[in-house]
């Protein structure tokens, strides 16, 4: 080979590199108003297109945007989708029956009937489908037998009286089933596709049929973009204005920020600083999430964390405010309780975390002196001068940052606190805490429907996720009567669930911290965009504005 | 050579198997379940999935099982995505990840030979001086930090090449670029010294001495002299660049296998983790037999005996 | 080529006659006897980037040596108000007046915030408000520490390894061979990413995991030297003489390998900095809240759109370091082999 040869090579793969570059279009893929294309991202890639399996949010996403059940969120409203109307119960809440729409289609044509929902049903609590979510089906008759193995799928009570006419017979009434049922394993599946493709069902854009408002396309299973074009076949079809929606998987804020400046995105989600950095600017947008983090204590291993005014001491310690804005920056909402906002009415319409904080906000107010004062005492009355814990968190950026500052904060503020932070992978740190295998630890929990249940049902006493062992007897009390005796009756159900926040709180049996919140860039164009309290987007009635 | 190739294919094989067997327990070490919802999941219900799995029989069982797959071709099934073969995952990722590190060595490998050459026939003046810098640059900034000014001036602020995504040859440049600095440097290095040894060697004085001008030397003798120990080079380099794109697809949001590597670890989807890891330990067991054999056909003093080859 | 026929003239003139008239002249040696380590100092002494390089190197080493005790501030407070400042010193030359343009807008971040006069941070502040020269001193300090322990484990399992496998030969060299294929046949991120895995993240566990896979190189040069000093004339004669393997290992086999060695440790001590660096990208480097190079790059570069210095400074940094290793290096082996010298 000669230099010649080896000079001219080189020179030619530069060149190529410029020329070929120069060759490509213009960066923007803005949309004019005709197109009606919605470009977005996610975080990650779709994991699972069978409702049965999905487990993650991103899948759960593709699935409202390409499916449709018995109901459907626009916003904070439920609405009806399949079915007809919201269904009553009846037989004391344990009887729902569902009239569905005849004009309901999959985009194979076929029709959407009762019978898709009960097959999609028996198949999700049958083991061998290995449904993550499954355990979401335990109220309704004979599941929890079937998902142990120890019943037929078959014997699931849920039954196709018509092709129109769904029944569903619970156990014991579940006052907040309708919500229940816009989480994707309650969407119906078509029986001959899903027979067709086996266990290949739902694992490319081909290989499953839709009955939502698009459908998907140019997925691999396995690409980081993906397309969700308009389908035809949707019973509400004419609603539906947008005529595409591209999503691409982007990791790194500072890329996903990088495209939406240039007009490569339409929303982008940021994090980290280039949310904080973002914060002003108008496009700047705020989706509160239904996902509260707090610490948990772990009073079997610590004893002087089953001292009241030690973890009085702690939460008082912390700044929440400040915590949220300075730290977080992605315009977070400092938590006063477990349970988020936005997520539950009480019955007289106001906001049921806010309700349950009016009267305990001295258990979360900011206050170094009383902090201090509550420490001191609680010291005194467990009889030690010093306490050394070890704080458990994830390895992410935030989680990161937020050891950092509360180690900084509560050490200074508590006198003889010492904390050694541990950083670890999302699931070495699940399986510890589920382990009691941790001092303090910072956790989170994300509602699958949003009632305060959901959240308050982990802290009760024999609870497998009350990692901490806070424990109370009125407070198990009160949480089982809002199942049981007062299960159908909404004012004295919230009365008890209010009266078991305020004690959880009061007693800070864990230490609530912050409720997320995702940090936006959204296109002034896109108009008509509804956010659920299940933290997805109903793209139905989504345009591109001129 | 046809008896040591099929020696070191031998040889390969039981590494292969070694490797396999000993990433399959370390798996088994791994705290943690591989299932997405596991912190919603009780233990019942984790049990009950572990049944379905097989992850409940014991680990010998298990080891057998996959080793009887890996024999069929199967690597099991990923965990992260539902049903989907880890085999396909593999193949329809590792396209993306193969072009920008093919790329990316050629032209890290032919900028680096022309700036080593360029260096060690002007040795001692500012354009090695240059040279130089440059290239230790190339080994001295962390490739995601390249990325990133990379994504913010040539993209950004330019325009002039995509931001981030896959659409095409030209969002393949930028991630080229990146993570060539590094092959450049190492090569670019390595080209220089051997050059330098190469020029003060006797034959090429021989070849001035016959009236050659200098660059009539340099592309006829010095070249090709020093190029021999440059192949032997590409194998660790071609490791440095698997390293390498785990960070640069990120960054870039390429659908490769590196991005994947990185996620099937913070998911504990087990089987990814060890196709890919098995994957990698085999494309540098062939890699390395690729320079070993060619090494043999380009410099004829190099005689391929059975029990030495690698070294 | 075109024949070229230079007609040189000759005559007596031409010609001077070699001193040899005195025998005693003949005798001298002209240069003074110098021991292989001081001709390698001398050579290295003509290196002037090398010699720049280990001048730097001692410089920084020092500085973090102090940083033990002493930092400007302490690295790990934090003044949540005073988060990301721009750097900022006494007299304010251009690139450290405190000032930021925000929105096309120039600021004065420090009047902002309501920093108290005379108050400066140097290379400014962090998300917390954490001082960055501080940060910055001690990373510079842990990625080194890093370094070092990482070679450290190549010395003591690399040498020992290369040696026995050399000596040995026959068998034993075979099946050591092999291991060191095996494990070099697994990509080293992968090894340290699975490892990492398995113990509880930290700078014992980076360390252990690098010095994994990091001894392989060390103890493939080893071997390879050891196999040629084997055949020399003077470790046949110890061996004749009946001296133990192990002495004779010590007292001719490791000064030899020397100078192998410490090229190595010089290559391989900037290694586990990047690669420290690579660890605490994908997020399983030096755990919070301690500082290294790796954890400020990778902090630094995803805000490196607003707040560029907080890239540019550990950037800076790392690369000063890698090329002074890399130059100091080069020239210890070009010190050390005199057949790169001229």
């Amino acid at each position: 080979m000669k230099f010649s040869s080896f000079g001219k090579a080189g020179l030619v793969s530069l060149a190529s590199l410029f020329f070929l570059a120069g060759c490509r279009g213009d960066q923007s893929t803005t949309n004019s108003s005709k197109d009606q294309v919605l470009t977005r991202m996610e975080g990650d890639v779709i994991g699972s297109m069978d409702s049965a399996t999905v487990t993650d949010a991103i899948s759960g996403q593709a699935l409202v945007d390409t499916m449709d059940g018995l109901y459907r969120y626009n916003g904070s409203e439920l609405q009806p989708a399949i079915a007809t109307k919201i269904a009553n119960p009846s037989n004391g809440g344990k009887i729902y029956t569902y009239t569905l729409r005849k004009n309901a289609k999959w985009s194979n044509g076929d029709d959407v009937t009762a019978k898709d929902f009960v097959f999609a049903w028996q198949r999700a609590v049958d083991p061998a489908t290995k449904s993550q979510y499954a355990y979401l089906f335990a109220g309704i008759k004979n599941a929890t037998a079937i998902m142990n193995g120890k019943m037929k799928p078959t014997k699931l009570a849920v039954k196709a009286i018509n092709a129109h006419t769904l029944q569903v017979e619970l156990d014991h009434a579940i006052p907040y089933f309708a919500t229940m049922l816009t989480n994707p394993v309650f969407f119906p599946q078509n029986e001959k596709i899903v027979k067709k493709y086996g266990s290949e069902y739902g694992t490319t854009a081909k290989k499953l049929v839709y009955n939502g408002p698009f459908k998907l396309t140019d997925w691999t299973g396995t690409n980081n973009s993906w397309t969700e074009v308009k389908n035809k076949f949707y019973w509400n079809n004419q609603e539906v204005r947008l005529n595409k929606i591209k999503v691409q998987v982007i990791k790194e804020p500072s890329t996903a920020l990088n495209l939406f400046e240039s007009n490569g995105l339409d929303d982008a989600v940021l994090s980290g600083e280039a949310a904080r950095q973002m914060k002003n600017d108008p496009s700047f947008t705020p989706r509160p999430q239904s996902s509260v983090f707090y610490l948990e204590l772990n009073e079997k291993k610590i004893p002087a964390f089953k001292n009241k005014n030690i973890r009085l001491a702690l939460s008082k310690a912390i700044n929440r405010k400040e915590y949220v804005e300075q730290v977080l920056g992605n315009s977070s909402i400092p938590a006063r309780n477990v349970t988020p906002e936005n997520l539950a009415k009480m019955p007289d319409d106001t906001d049921f975390s806010e309700a349950a904080a009016k009267d305990t906000k001295y258990a979360t107010n900011f206050s170094k002196k009383e902090a201090k004062q509550l420490w001191q005492q609680g010291l005194k009355e467990v009889g030690i001068s010093n306490l050394n814990v070890e704080f458990m968190t994830d390895d992410s950026e935030n989680a990161k940052k937020s050891a950092e500052y509360f180690q900084s904060q509560l050490e200074s503020i508590l006198p003889g606190l010492k904390i050694k932070i541990t950083s670890l992978p999302f699931k070495t740190r699940l399986t510890r805490s589920q382990a009691g295998d941790f001092d303090l630890v910072m956790s989170a929990w994300g509602a699958d429907f949003p009632d305060p249940i959901t959240y308050l049902d982990l802290f009760t006493s024999n609870n497998s996720q009350n990692n901490g062992g806070w424990s109370n007897t009125k407070y198990d009390q009160l949480i089982q009567a809002s199942k049981t005796t007062h299960a159908t009756n909404p004012q004295a159900r919230f009365n008890d669930l209010l009266q078991a926040q305020e004690i959880l709180t009061d007693d800070q049996g864990v230490i609530p911290i912050y409720q997320r919140a995702e940090a936006h860039l959204i296109n002034a164009k896109v108009k008509g965009l509804a956010y659920s309290p299940s933290n997805q987007y109903n793209f139905v009635h989504t345009y591109i504005a001129k | 050579m046809g008896k040591y190739i099929l020696k070191r294919v031998g040889y390969m094989v039981l590494t292969m198997f070694i490797i396999a067997t000993a990433t399959f327990f370390l798996m088994k070490l791994m705290p943690g379940s591989p299932y997405a919802n596991q912190a919603k999941m009780t233990t019942e219900q984790i049990n009950i999935m572990n049944h379905q799995y097989g992850l409940d029989k014991p680990a010998y069982q298990q080891y057998w099982i996959y080793l009887v797959g890996l024999l069929h071709g199967d690597f099991g099934t990923s965990f992260q995505f539902n049903n989907q073969p880890v085999s396909y995952l593999i193949a329809s990722r590792i396209g993306p990840s193969m072009q920008i590190g093919v790329q990316a060595i050629i032209l890290g490998t032919l900028l680096g030979i022309l700036l080593g050459a360029i260096a060690a026939i002007r040795k001692n003046t500012w354009v090695d001086t240059v040279a130089t810098f440059f290239a230790i640059i190339g080994r001295s900034i962390p490739n995601f930090v390249f990325a990133v000014l990379l994504q913010f001036f040539l993209a950004f602020k330019l325009r002039i090449f995509p931001i981030a995504l896959w659409e095409g040859f030209s969002s393949s440049i930028l991630p080229t670029i990146a993570l060539a600095m590094a092959p450049l440097a190492t090569t670019a290095r390595f080209m220089r010294t051997e050059m330098v040894d190469v020029l003060n060697s006797d034959y090429i004085e021989l070849a001035r001495a016959k009236g050659n001008t200098p660059w009539q030397t340099v592309a006829k003798h010095a070249l090709r002299n020093s190029l021999i120990p440059v192949v032997t080079i590409i194998g660790p380099m071609a490791v440095d660049l698997m390293v390498g794109s785990m960070v640069v697809e990120n960054i870039f949001s390429i659908p490769g296998i590196g991005d994947q590597f990185v996620k099937s670890i913070t998911t504990n989807d087990y089987p990814t983790i060890m196709g890919l890891t098995l994957l990698y330990s085999f494309m540098l067991v062939v890699v390395i037999l690729i320079v070993d054999i060619l090494y043999g056909l380009i410099d004829p003093r190099i005689r391929l005996s059975g029990s030495e080859g690698s070294n | 080529m075109a024949e070229q026929t230079n007609q040189i003239k000759l005559n007596k003139n031409s010609f001077n006659k070699v001193g040899a008239n005195d025998v005693d002249e003949q005798e001298k040696i002209s240069a003074p006897s110098l021991t292989f380590l001081q001709d390698a100092i001398r050579r290295l002494k003509k290196n002037k980037a090398a010699i720049i390089s280990l001048w730097l190197l001692v410089i920084i080493i020092m500085i973090s040596i102090i940083s033990i005790w002493w930092t400007p501030s302490d690295p790990n407070a934090q003044h949540v108000a005073y988060a990301n400042l721009p750097p900022k010193i006494a007299n304010g030359i251009p690139g450290f007046t405190g000032k930021a343009s925000v929105g096309g807008e120039i600021v004065d971040k420090y009047a902002q915030a309501n920093v108290p006069k005379g108050t400066y941070y140097v290379l400014g502040t962090d998300y917390l408000g954490r001082d960055l020269f501080s940060r910055l001193m001690k990373g510079v300090a842990l990625s080194l520490l890093i370094g070092m322990l990482a070679t450290l484990f190549d010395l003591v399992i690399g040498i020992p390894y290369g040696i026995i496998s050399g000596w040995k030969g026959g068998r034993t060299d075979t099946i050591m061979q092999r291991i060191i294929e095996i494990i070099s046949s697994i990509p080293n991120l992968v090894v340290v990413i699975l490892m990492l895995l398995l113990f509880t993240p930290g700078l014992g566990s980076i360390v252990v995991a690098m010095g994994i896979t990091g001894w392989i190189t060390m103890a493939r040069l080893v071997r390879a030297e050891t196999l040629t000093l084997k055949s020399q004339e003077y470790v046949l004669a110890a061996r004749t003489l009946g001296e133990s393997s192990f002495k004779i290992a010590i007292k001719h086999l490791i000064p030899n390998l020397s100078s192998t060695i410490i090229i190595q440790t010089m290559f391989s001590i900037p290694t586990a900095i990047f690669f420290e660096a690579f660890l605490s990208f994908i997020g399983i480097g030096i755990p919070a809240p301690n500082a290294s190079l790796g954890t400020l790059l990778s902090d630094g570069q995803k805000t490196f759109r607003f707040l560029p210095y907080q890239m540019w400074y550990p950037a800076a940094a790392i690369s000063i370091i890698m090329i002074a290793f890399n130059l100091l290096a080069d020239g210890l082996r070009d010190a050390f082999d005199p057949k790169a010298s001229e």
